[in-house]
């Protein structure tokens, strides 16, 4: 017979609970301190140079607070923090109100990704640029003609002396403008087979050859745009990975933009709009039931991520508690939006447009939400391709 | 009490999960969930000389003392099997009530619910020997026989073993929460095993020359149906660790837990809505509790 007893024997577990929560009063202490209270009253209908201005601004005052890059190890210029940290911190930021991070590409994606990838010589000379807020990043996935079927990459780069000429597009460049550099996702052999005809390549956005053309997009705002690749030099030392491994590298990035620190840093916004919602626009209590639906599935948002973070060494269950969080939080972001700009008041009125518009592209871009089911029906329930 | 690396689950929860699983598996050793839930695989004296009914029991008064986020974790397991035995009702009332705790035997609730009239809900009401609380501070006298109660059969969710009676226990705000949060964590723990079961069906049923885990949209389905899973047990979890959310965070696991198990009858097509399948009974389980703890959280 099973007993309550005899199913009881010693596991060692640890406790670090404690200085989690100490980080986190500390961080929101810091925060409150730091974040500008002109942003919290005008974030949603901030000018775009207005908005890249503070936000660059926020990558620097990080840095010099010591919030930057919580998660990367300290030998690369980082905090040698866990996720656990950027959950906490996240919390704190999301009460705060703090803006997001203009370099969020660089810190998000790129860092964790060169520390997997890079050579010595490209975590020397990329890391602490990123995490300091001197370099933003964009990416180059997309194309005109591929978009979610990402290995279908046209661009091409062709071998040269010292390193490689790409010719051709990239399309929905976000932040290119702002960029120093790009993650370069091209085809380097015309003729290998699927997956393997690919390269990743850091390109100095200054190159000669690259040109921009802005993109409008439904909100008004213009930070995409359509890249423009003229026979653009990229030397041999700024190929990630490798030649021909571009398709894995790429996909430890596409892991790091739909996965657990993406989730924290998206919890701030839409713990931001549903404090819009609860303490302003519904204040007369409309839409009660509603209301405290999205509530609870913003705060499931934050606690997804921790129980991910608390699984981070089970594999298979990590990638269970991570692998839908995209498509929830983007589906969840339309749904507040939705409800903003049906209740709006009058002084957020420019907020909620821009916001019901905005969220729109949230679950297009990065892989977008059909691609995401996907991947979770075929990867986490192992459904046939 | 030393913590796992899962979400503040204590040592006690891990281990009781563990052995809870592995004691149901045995149980139910592969028979069809619409044969056993109309039997008894396991007793009520195994489950009660095992020790099990007093987990939720504070350590000051006797018992393992596990915390609410134990809790959940047990009744997710439970969930995945809902075996028709009252254990998670008298966990939770020898948790709440001292009368309750000088019994051996299952306890449990009546609960009115908005369709039930006079009468309250008795989950296990129509099992062996439960006796009822009439509230959770009385002494010896606040514990009712279904007798008393005039307790009718209702044979709604066989896992549940349900009767009407005479009675409405008394909650306070506190346990209500609690008591409505566990079930729905049996929710998700049965919202867990539909979607399994729904995964390994459509990998092997076949329809226009291929298995139907193949066409897109069962994949979405699928997809949607495995985020609310993930979703609705750490709904469980955040409403065991705050208490500010707890209320909702139940909610929220049991139309989640709920739109999962429908998704199951769906994707199993024809043979979905059969009662040899036995989804029903996991439906019939989740539906019959959201009512309960939506009456008490109100």
């Amino acid at each position: 017979m099973t007993t309550l007893a005899s199913a009881q024997a010693g596991t060692a577990g640890h406790d670090t609970g404690h200085d989690i929560a100490l980080f986190e009063a500390e961080a929101s202490k810091w925060l409150q301190a730091n974040v500008s209270q002109y942003w919290r009253e005008n974030r949603g209908a901030l000018s775009e140079t207005e908005e890249v201005k503070i936000r660059g601004e926020w990558d620097r005052i990080l840095y010099a607070g010591g919030y930057s890059g919580l998660s990367i190890p300290r030998e690369y210029g980082g905090q040698g923090l866990g996720l656990a940290h950027e959950v906490a911190f996240a919390s704190a930021a999301a009460r705060a109100q703090a803006p997001d991070a203009l370099g969020r590409i660089g810190r998000i994606l790129t860092a964790p990704t060169l520390i997997e990838h890079g050579t010595q010589e490209q975590k020397d000379k990329y890391l602490n640029p990123i995490l300091s807020g001197e370099h933003v990043w964009c990416q180059g996935f997309s194309e005109p003609a591929s978009g979610s079927d990402l290995a279908n990459v046209k661009t091409l780069a062709t071998k040269v002396e010292g390193g490689y000429t790409v010719r051709g597009r990239k399309t929905w460049t976000s932040y290119s403008a702002y960029s120093h550099r790009c993650l370069l996702l091209v085809r380097t052999d015309a003729n290998a087979p699927r997956y393997k005809n690919l390269s990743l390549f850091l390109a100095d956005m200054k190159s000669p050859g690259i040109s921009l053309s802005p993109i409008k997009q439904i909100s008004g705002s213009q930070h995409f745009s359509e890249t423009d690749f003229d026979d653009v030099f990229i030397p041999d030392s700024d190929v990630l990975g490798g030649e021909g491994n571009g398709w894995g590298v790429s996909m430890t990035i596409l892991k790091n933009e739909r996965g657990s620190v993406e989730g924290a840093v998206r919890y701030i916004e839409l713990r931001a709009d549903m404090d819009l919602l609860v303490n302003c626009c519904a204040r007369n209590g409309e839409y009660k039931e509603l209301i405290q639906s999205l509530d609870t599935r913003t705060e499931l948002v934050k606690w997804q991520v921790s129980k991910s973070v608390a699984r981070e060494d089970d594999q298979i269950r990590f990638f269970s508690a991570t692998a839908g969080l995209k498509v929830y939080w983007s589906d969840l972001w339309k749904e507040i939006a939705n409800l903003g700009i049906k209740i709006s008041c009058t002084s957020h009125r420019a907020h909620w447009r821009h916001q019901y518009l905005e969220s729109r592209s949230a679950s297009i871009y990065s892989g977008t939400n059909e691609i995401q089911r996907n991947i979770v029906a075929e990867r986490v329930l192992g459904l046939p391709k | 009490m030393s913590k796992t690396v899962d979400l503040e689950l204590n040592e006690i929860g891990v281990e009781a999960a563990a052995g809870l699983r592995e004691m149901l598996k045995s149980a139910i050793n592969g028979a069809p969930v619409s044969m056993y839930s109309v039997g008894e695989p396991i007793s009520w004296k195994e489950f009660s000389e095992g020790g099990w009914d007093a987990i939720g029991i504070s350590e000051a008064d006797g018992g393992a003392g596990a915390t609410l986020r134990d809790l959940v974790a047990i009744g997710h397991v439970w969930g995945q099997s809902v075996i028709p035995s009252p254990l998670i009702t008298t966990i939770m009332a020898k948790r709440f009530s001292a009368a309750a705790r000088t019994y051996d035997g299952p306890v449990s609730f009546a609960i009115k619910t908005r369709s039930s009239g006079d009468l309250g809900i008795i989950p296990f009401g129509s099992y062996g020997e439960t006796k009822v609380l009439k509230n959770l501070t009385g002494g010896a006298d606040s514990l009712v026989t279904t007798k008393d109660l005039e307790a009718l059969a209702d044979d709604y969710a066989d896992s549940l073993r349900l009767a009407e009676g005479k009675l409405d226990t008394e909650f306070t705000k506190a346990a209500a929460e609690e008591l409505a949060l566990v079930w729905a964590s049996e929710a998700a723990g049965a919202a867990f095993a539909m979607l399994n079961k729904a995964v390994e069906y459509v990998k092997t049923r076949e329809q226009f020359g291929q298995p139907i885990g193949k066409f897109q949209i069962i994949k979405h389905y699928l997809a949607d149906a495995q985020m609310l899973v993930e979703l609705a047990e750490t709904a469980t979890m955040m409403g065991a660790l705050d208490e500010k959310l707890r209320r909702d965070s139940a909610i929220y696991a049991f139309d989640a837990s709920i739109k999962v198990i429908e998704t199951a009858i769906q994707v199993h097509g024809g043979l979905g809505f059969t009662w040899e399948m036995g989804i029903h009974v996991y439906l019939r389980h989740a539906t019959a509790l959201r009512d309960l703890a939506l009456e008490i959280l109100n």
